[in-house]
């Protein structure tokens, strides 16, 4: 599914002329096979959300080479990998990154009508997908008037909306009580397990880890556990 | 995504701001509105003028003055000239007359008039729009018609008595012949020479048909039409082309006696005049036409018109600031929002085309309310302006007289530059959103 081979990234600091730079991930490479749940753990300023932003195609990576589904995603332009993402990717953040204007329903909506789908078929998918996720009655609710658990099932459900057989999320029970996280986790082994979903999840909490089917371990740039599956 | 989406979209964005929004709108409307209503005097200021001169003149006359030798000298037309003109495609009727060079006395019992006398050649007359107020075309050598006017100056012959009116200073319509004219015979009165009390020849001519009235106003036709063989006697008899008095008879060659004095070619309609007088240019012909005037006054008024387009599309241009502005400023509002479309795959085009489609929206908004109030303006000033004048400077001015036109070619124009101007600075801001880092945006940073 993924295959990250030799993955360097620096960020440029300061400005012109005096320009420093922040070397934050060195010789990167793992594999995430289809249908695995892979966690990457490490500490904070470990450069976590930095590979994850380099698969996503959010930043580009100063070195090594990036596939998923056999297509080399680090070549792609930036609207190639617009399309990509789209097509492939679905994603789930912390601060759940809803539109504020608009409804649970329409936030859901959104990525069908990015796709170009028939109004009368967005209509009916994204019912299922929120009857899915338990939030019917709140299709009207606009985020302000969400909890954030949620909140956070909206995000879910508009990363599943288009079938994406990829969800990459970066610690997504950081806002979550453990209560709401744990239902959250129960609903991640569920997507993996009837849908197929493979999922790429940040965490820096245990108990997130633990629904991997296998854990990365990232230190000061480095892979220093679980690069290979077992 | 689909353009109806993305229209949703616009709208829905709009509606957020709608007063922001709004005064731009209103900004480009008022852009449009003065561009239009600018121009537009140049286009009722031509049209009138055109309007004007066309109304005066016979549009498809062309006045032949003669044909331009290698010498540059003017040669009188010969009927072998008639006989290409009328060859032209075209050409409706070449008209040909010629004038005595000596006024004859027309006479009928103690009634007179000294006027001038005119060889015709009726067909083509008739063809160019000659038509009879009373009786019918001559048809035999000593019948003749006359000008619609004959009468006013066909006057009694009486000595020390004041026949003008003093109020008009007309004549008085006592010493004015009072009969039916038709059937009656004119004696014409030529001289042989200037010798006041010189030989005379007197030629019964019968009235036949008295000419319609000029279409111009101001032209008064008083003359005799005698025929091509009573013109000839004349000159016979003085022994000088056209009659001439004074002047060597040995003048008298083949080439100036067949010649014409004057010479017009009428075209089928409007649209042929200008091709028959390209024609006649080649042909080295010279020539004048109302349509080659016209096309003067016209290349005037293109420049005139074209600058005051310019000058106007400065307001929109000042409109287009606040285009920019406003597209600037829904660009960094909705920058978070525009980071999470990206993020979850987005297309850069998709969004440029949103915002290219707002822009897009208020100039088209605008420039259909610009072109409204334009018709609106453009209404009142048609409407007030003549009686503002009247009542400020005490004058009257021409009826059709119109200040202000706008054809549909104007708001085409307008709404064009309108469109393009609007699009333009629309297209900066549709490229920053474009341009948006993601991870800023969504982190707020922006
Ligand atoms: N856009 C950026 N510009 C410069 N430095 C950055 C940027 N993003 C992250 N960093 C730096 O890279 C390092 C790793 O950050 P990050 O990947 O966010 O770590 P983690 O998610 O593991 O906490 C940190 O030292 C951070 O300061
Ligand atoms: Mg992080």
């Amino acid at each position: 599914m993924i295959t990250v081979n030799q993955l360097s990234h620096h960020f440029i600091l300061g400005k012109k002329k005096q320009e420093t730079t922040l070397s934050v991930l060195q010789d990167i490479s793992f594999q995430v096979n289809k249908g695995e749940i892979v966690t990457i753990v490490g500490k904070s300023g470990s450069g976590k959300s930095t590979l994850l932003n380099l698969i996503s195609g959010f930043i580009r990576p100063t070195e090594g080479g990036i596939w998923i589904n056999d297509q080399q995603v680090s070549d792609l332009t930036e609207a190639e990998f617009a399309d990509f993402r789209l097509e492939h990717m679905g994603f789930i953040f912390q601060s759940f990154q809803l539109i504020p204007s608009m409804t649970a329903f329409q936030n859901i909506e959104l990525p069908l009508i990015l796709k170009g789908e028939s109004e009368s078929s967005r209509k009916k998918i994204t019912l299922a997908i929120l009857e899915k996720v338990g939030l019917t009655e709140f299709a009207d609710h606009y985020p302000s008037e969400l909890s954030g658990g949620q909140q956070q099932r909206v995000s879910i459900a508009r990363a599943l909306v288009l079938n994406p057989p990829l969800i990459l999320a970066d610690e997504p029970t950081g806002s979550l009580d453990s209560e709401t996280e744990t239902e959250l986790l129960q609903f991640i082994k569920q997507l993996n397990q009837e849908m197929e979903i493979t999922f790429l999840i940040i965490t820096h909490d245990d108990e997130v880890a633990a629904i991997g089917d296998r854990t990365i371990t990232i230190s000061d740039g480095r892979i220093v556990e679980g690069a290979r599956s077992q | 995504m689909k353009i109806k989406d993305q229209f949703r979209f616009v709208l829905q964005n709009i509606k957020k701001n709608k007063v922001r929004t709004g005064m731009t709108i209103l900004a480009t409307a008022m852009g449009c509105a003065f561009l239009i209503v600018l121009a537009s005097v140049g286009y009722g200021l031509q049209e009138s003028i055109v309007k004007d001169t066309l109304e005066q003149q016979i549009v498809t006359e062309i006045d032949i003055y003669g044909h331009i030798e290698e010498d540059d000298n003017y040669r009188s037309l010969t009927m072998e000239d008639i006989d290409y003109l009328e060859s032209i495609d075209n050409v409706n009727a070449v008209t040909r007359r010629n004038q005595l060079r000596q006024f004859p006395t027309f006479s009928l019992d103690d009634y007179q008039s000294e006027t001038t006398a005119v060889a015709a050649h009726f067909p083509s007359e008739v063809d160019a729009g000659l038509e009879l107020d009373e009786g019918r075309l001559p048809e035999k050598p000593n019948e003749v018609v006359v000008g619609y006017h004959f009468l006013d100056y066909f006057v009694q012959d009486v000595e020390d008595e004041d026949i003008y009116d003093e109020a008009s200073g007309e004549i008085k319509d006592e010493y004015l012949y009072q009969a039916d004219l038709i059937g009656q015979t004119l004696n014409m009165t030529v001289k042989k020479d200037l010798d006041v009390d010189g030989e005379e020849q007197t030629t019964p001519l019968t009235v036949v048909g008295i000419l319609k009235k000029p279409t111009k106003e101001w032209v008064q036709d008083q003359n005799v039409y005698i025929s091509g063989e009573v013109f000839a006697g004349v000159e016979a008899y003085t022994g000088t082309p056209g009659g001439e008095l004074g002047v060597d008879g040995d003048e008298l060659d083949s080439a100036t006696v067949n010649a014409f004095d004057e010479v017009k070619v009428y075209a089928t309609n409007l649209e042929a005049v200008q091709t028959i007088v390209d024609e006649l240019d080649d042909s080295n012909y010279a020539s004048y036409s109302v349509v080659s005037e016209m096309k003067q006054i016209n290349m005037l008024f293109t420049i005139m018109k074209a600058g005051l387009i310019l000058v106007g599309t400065i307001a929109i241009l000042i409109a287009s600031i606040g285009i920019y502005n406003t597209m600037t400023m829904a660009v960094t509002e909705r920058a978070p929002d525009i980071g999470i479309m990206k993020a979850i795959g987005a297309n850069p085009k998709t969004i440029k085309q949103i915002f290219l489609l707002e822009s897009s929206y208020i100039g088209i908004v605008g420039a259909l309310i610009g072109t409204i109030v334009a018709y609106l303006v453009s209404f009142l000033v048609n409407l007030g302006l003549p009686l503002i004048i009247e009542f400020a400077f005490q004058e009257e001015l021409p009826e059709q007289l119109q200040f202000s036109m706008i054809p549909v070619s104007l708001v085409l124009i307008s709404v064009g530059i309108c469109l393009l101007v609007t699009i333009l600075s629309g297209l900066r801001p549709a490229k920053r959103a474009t341009q948006i880092d993601v991870l800023k945006a969504m982190r707020r940073e922006i």
